[in-house]
């Protein structure tokens, strides 16, 4: 009866041991994290105009001869996707569309940019355009001022 | 119509650019063997603006939107000037508007300066066989901006259809590439139009300009 007492004492011990070590063990928090890195695209035409349907081709920085991912633009040119962060480097993104497109490349890794595109905006164009018409104009000018001048009753 | 980068494989790409060269040397040497060759360059200027510009300007023709092109106009105007003046208007395009790429300039060069060749071969028919004439200008001049326009729209098509990539959906792209290229049909009516205005106007204002 004394032994049985004891056996039932020690389990009980154990057992308050082990609750406790288990409680314990409850204590210690483990927080693991990932990062699921979304990336929105919106293809347009340059007239505004969303590329509804168009082709989506994604190279990741590891191989760029075999497209990572390919995709569909939706109705609005919105075309999103989740990067493989295990692979760093610049990422290019193409849309293509009845022989239309362009490439976008996406810094993915260590220096993130969140945000950008592939097209300057509509003053640096105008102004630039600008620049190349009054260029054509004035290369007009020297040439046929230079016929002028060859000819014989020319007013100096 | 102008083929962007990273559409096209590498080796199209560079036949475009060899058969450039070789087009922009053969128009070069033919412009040299005028009489006066600086004489055009005013007008190849001018008309090289027009031509750069002209991209910008967007027409819409559902489900899709062209924008003007001009090259059968260039082609009439400019005769061999067309080609050297097409291949500026287009590097300055790929530069600034991104119409176009740097890699694909040559193959575009092609697509749209080989038409303008054309187009002022056409034109030049109109003294064929018969006094120069209000009307055959007119006819002449509508089949010249027309063609050109068209011609291009078709190589521009069969390089695009010839070269899709296997891991697009072949089917949905060039059912695409079809619908863009029929836009092009209204659009060789207006530049056909436009042409031949552009070239009455010349021959009652200033004739020997037609000369090209």
């Amino acid at each position: 009866m004394m032994m049985k007492r004891k056996i039932l004492v020690a389990l009980f011990s154990l057992l308050t041991v082990l609750k406790l070590s288990v409680t314990a063990y409850a204590h210690g928090v483990r927080i693991e994290y990932s990062v699921n890195l979304v990336v929105e695209i919106r293809a347009a035409y340059d007239t505004g105009e969303p590329m509804a349907g168009g082709q989506v081709t994604i190279y990741a920085p590891n191989d760029l001869s075999t497209p990572w991912m390919t995709g569909i633009c939706d109705e609005q040119g919105h075309f999103t996707f989740s990067p493989d962060t295990s692979i760093p480097g610049i990422w290019d993104i193409q849309v293509r569309q009845s022989g239309h497109g362009d490439i976008v490349h996406i810094p993915i890794g260590e220096e993130l940019i969140t945000s950008g595109g592939t097209s300057y905006s509509t003053l640096q164009i105008v102004l630039m355009a600008a620049c190349v018409i009054w260029g054509m104009i004035g290369t007009a000018l020297y040439f046929s001022r230079r016929s002028n001048q060859n000819l014989p009753n020319r007013r100096v | 119509m102008h083929i962007p980068d990273g559409i096209l494989p590498a080796a199209v790409s560079i036949a475009g650019y060899a058969t450039t060269g070789v087009a922009t040397y053969y128009s070069l040497r033919k412009i040299n063997q005028k009489e006066n060759p600086p004489e055009g360059i005013p007008k190849a200027s001018l008309l090289t603006s027009a031509f750069f510009v002209a991209s910008w300007i967007h027409i819409p023709i559902p489900p899709t939107s062209v924008h003007l092109v001009l090259n059968g106009l260039l082609g009439v105007v400019l005769g061999y000037y067309a080609f050297p003046s097409i291949l500026i208007g287009l590097f300055f395009q790929a530069v600034l508007f991104q119409h176009g790429g740097l890699t694909t300039l040559g193959v575009n060069a092609i697509v749209m300066g080989m038409p303008a060749l054309l187009a002022s071969f056409i034109f030049r028919l109109r003294n064929f066989g018969g006094k120069e004439s209000q009307l055959r200008t007119g006819i002449f001049g509508f089949l010249a901006g027309a063609f050109g326009l068209g011609i291009a729209a078709l190589f521009a098509l069969l390089l695009l259809i010839y070269t899709i990539p296997t891991y697009l959906d072949v089917e949905v792209e060039r059912a695409s590439i079809y619908a863009l290229t029929l836009a092009h049909l209204p659009l060789m009516v207006l530049e056909g139009a436009f042409t031949a205005m552009v070239a009455l106007f010349l021959q009652r204002v200033k004739p020997e300009l037609l000369e090209g």
